[in-house]
């Protein structure tokens, strides 16, 4: 909560170093734009303000309404004109679906559960006023739901050189976050002809563990088709793949044989964009082109209304609400919420939105307890790893709450590391399944 | 029936929608609907006996709708009365199998968690006979959606075993009646608006209009689901 000049001073210095890892790509001024104006009525229903319409923001957004129907006033704030998954998105990369499969729109859920969307971008969140700024004007709010994902931390590997932030970051985009980079990084694959194309693994904890690996199954399956002279270097800071590193072990060995690298204990020492050299603590490493994927943090958002553990990097929440521990009044959803044992996938984000954090805040705002409330998630994720014919494996994990503790643990783990054309099925059918319930 | 069943009985009937049929049944809050009594038939036409609907094999039909894909299994054990409860709170009986080993059982072959159903291209919800264990979470005897892995329980009523499903599948309400087996009404959550509603699209494509997807049937036709199906995914 900004309430003194100290404070005001030190959000703004945040805002500079997130301007500073992020460089070019950032969508909002150092100056909020007072003058805009209330941009809706006050309410008399409690009213709840969710900024990010992602997976835990579109989510949110719906469940909120269908379980507290007119007792609330629900507005989603998200500054992308259009919706498009990140989960799915490796698949689209390797060729095996069309992009509409990945897009969807904003309207047609707000319109059809009524919740108002706003397509703006938040450039400030006073928690004193309880008031979140965009370049439209601003909207008051009695909870707020922060599902802002994740960004990038350049600042990891370039320090304050912004210059080779930007550098690296146009030339060997990292599309962990959707939009162009991953249409760049597509481009990229499809073009690449022979030599080294190198994949950086991030350091846990990122954005969907198994992604970096089905990312380069999905790379490995282009690069066969195309009868690519070369290979793919898949650098690892973990001593192991992990989850399903049977799965994808087998998937390199038996389909892409010689095509693909991978090595593990390779934490990053340096990465020059430049010239073309990965330091590692597993060897230094030559590229002709790359997806080099810096480590992850909590979305912008979050930083901006001080939410984050600067030692972290994420968000400290309550593990069973999802309450900012900084803020009662907020709560985050998605990525950037540090839930231990909590995967930063998709279906996670989904699940914990639906089952954790609405719960709590119907409960809330109901004057019933938010801890009784809460509904233990499940998380299931498959990957591709073929792509001629379409294969898949998957891990489903189920989680219990712990009521004495009042923290979510791990139930069960599943896991189906064997290859095959029926989870590939599944896997589409995984995704139609939850765009369906987020927008249609 | 005492008034304040009689009551919510009435206040049920008010919150239906034009999908309901016109006679609806809510006894003591029950979430139980009664559509067109339907005759089970085989393909070539003959009622479907109960003593012809084998233990291993599990069967499709469609009701209450023409477009609503139901699953019909014998569980090969005597079932009997259970206990169940919506996430919302509200708790019905299901009563049951029937047959002459009390053993057949059908259930909405939609999923409770996001809609998956069977479609003639292939089927992620199926039934794991016993002996035959789900690969992925190791259980027999389940109605297992591979979308999800949401889990139900065939023997008890549909309930919720594992996955992140909070409802029990809808059971599909069976009367055998001199040696012909019905299905007369759908016992649980109501899935029936939603999934005409999302899947707009895809069922007019199959049935030429929304409109004739919704025709009430009075005859089902039964059909292993493995011939409805191109493909059966099993996880």
């Amino acid at each position: 909560m900004i309430t003194t000049r100290r404070e005001l001073i030190r959000a703004g210095a945040g805002s500079l170093i997130v301007a500073s890892v992020l460089g070019p790509s950032i969508s909002f001024g150092m100056m909020p734009m007072h003058h805009k104006g209330r941009m809706l009525p006050p309410s008399k229903k409690p009213r709840v303000v969710i900024v990010g319409g992602g997976w835990a923001g579109v989510t949110t957004a719906k469940h909120l309404i269908k379980k507290l129907k007119d007792k609330v006033d629900v507005v989603l704030i998200e500054k992308r004109k259009i919706f498009m998954s990140c989960p799915i998105s490796n698949v689209w990369l390797g060729g095996l679906v069309e992009m509409d499969f990945l897009m969807h729109d904003f309207q047609t859920p707000a319109s059809k559960y009524g919740y108002t969307f706003i397509n703006a971008t938040v450039t400030e969140i006073n928690r004193h006023k309880r008031r979140v700024y965009t370049n439209h004007g601003y909207v008051d709010y009695d909870y707020l739901v922060l599902a802002p994902g994740i960004r990038y931390n350049y600042e990891a590997w370039f320090g304050k050189d912004r210059e080779m932030a930007r550098i690296c970051a146009t030339h060997f985009p990292s599309a962990f976050i959707p939009g162009a980079e991953h249409v760049a990084l597509k481009r990229k694959i499809e073009n690449f002809e022979e030599g080294t194309f190198v994949l950086i693994v991030p350091p846990p904890p990122h954005r969907c563990p198994p992604a970096p690996y089905e990312r380069a199954a999905m790379i490995a399956h282009v690069f066969k088709k195309n009868g690519v002279k070369g290979k793919l270097i898949i650098l690892d800071p973990k001593k192991e793949i992990k989850p399903k590193g049977k799965g994808f072990k087998s998937a390199y060995d038996q389909l892409y044989k010689g095509l693909v690298e991978y090595v593990p204990n390779a934490k990053i020492k340096e990465v020059d964009p430049i010239k073309k050299v990965i330091k590692t603590t597993a060897g230094d490493f030559r590229f002709d082109d790359g997806n080099l994927n810096p480590p992850h943090q909590a979305g912008d958002l979050v930083w901006l209304a001080g939410l984050v553990n600067p030692k972290t990097g994420w968000c400290d929440v309550d593990p069973l609400t999802l309450q900012s521990k900084k803020d009662p009044r907020i709560f985050v959803a998605g990525d950037s919420a540090s839930v231990k044992g909590f995967p930063k996938s998709g279906d996670m984000a989904h699940n914990h939105s639906q089952n954790m954090l609405v719960n709590a805040l119907v409960a809330i705002i109901s004057g019933k307890d938010p801890y009784s409330a809460v509904r233990a998630p499940t998380n299931t994720c498959y990957s591709m790893v073929n792509g001629n014919p379409k294969e898949a494996i998957v891990i489903n994990v189920l989680y219990d709450i712990d009521r004495k503790k009042k923290a979510p643990k791990k139930k069960k783990v599943n896991v189906e590391n064997k290859r095959s054309k029926s989870l590939a099925t599944a896997t589409f059918e995984w995704a139609r399944a939850l765009y369906r319930d987020m927008f249609s | 029936m005492r008034r304040r069943d009689f009551l919510k009985g009435c206040a049920y009937l008010s919150a239906c929608s034009l999908l309901l049929p016109s006679f609806i049944f809510a006894y003591n809050g029950r979430p139980l609907k009664r559509y067109t009594r339907a005759l089970l038939v085989w393909g070539d036409g003959r009622p479907v006996k109960p003593r012809e609907i084998k233990p291993d094999e599990e069967y499709i039909f469609f009701y209450p709708f023409r477009a609503t894909p139901c699953i019909l299994v014998n569980t090969h054990q005597r079932l009997g009365e259970v206990r169940l409860h919506l996430e919302d709170g509200t708790e019905y009986i299901w009563n049951g199998g029937i047959g002459p080993g009390k053993s057949i059982v059908a259930f909405v072959a939609i999923c409770t968690h996001q809609l998956s159903y069977p479609t003639r291209q292939r089927t992620l919800i199926s039934y794991h006979p016993p002996g035959k264990r789900s690969s992925l979470i190791g259980r027999d005897k389940v109605i297992q959606c591979c979308a999800h892995m949401s889990a139900f329980d065939p023997t008890k009523g549909g309930k919720v075993l594992e996955g992140p499903a909070k409802d029990p599948l809808p059971a599909v309400i069976l009367a055998e009646d001199k040696g012909k087996v019905y299905a007369e009404a759908v016992l649980g959550k109501d899935l029936f608006e939603e999934f005409f509603d999302v899947y707009r699209k895809d069922l007019r494509k199959e049935y030429g209009s929304s409109r004739k997807a919704k025709e009430r049937v009075d005859r089902c036709v039964v059909n292993p689901i493995r011939k409805y199906a191109r493909e059966v995914i099993k996880c």
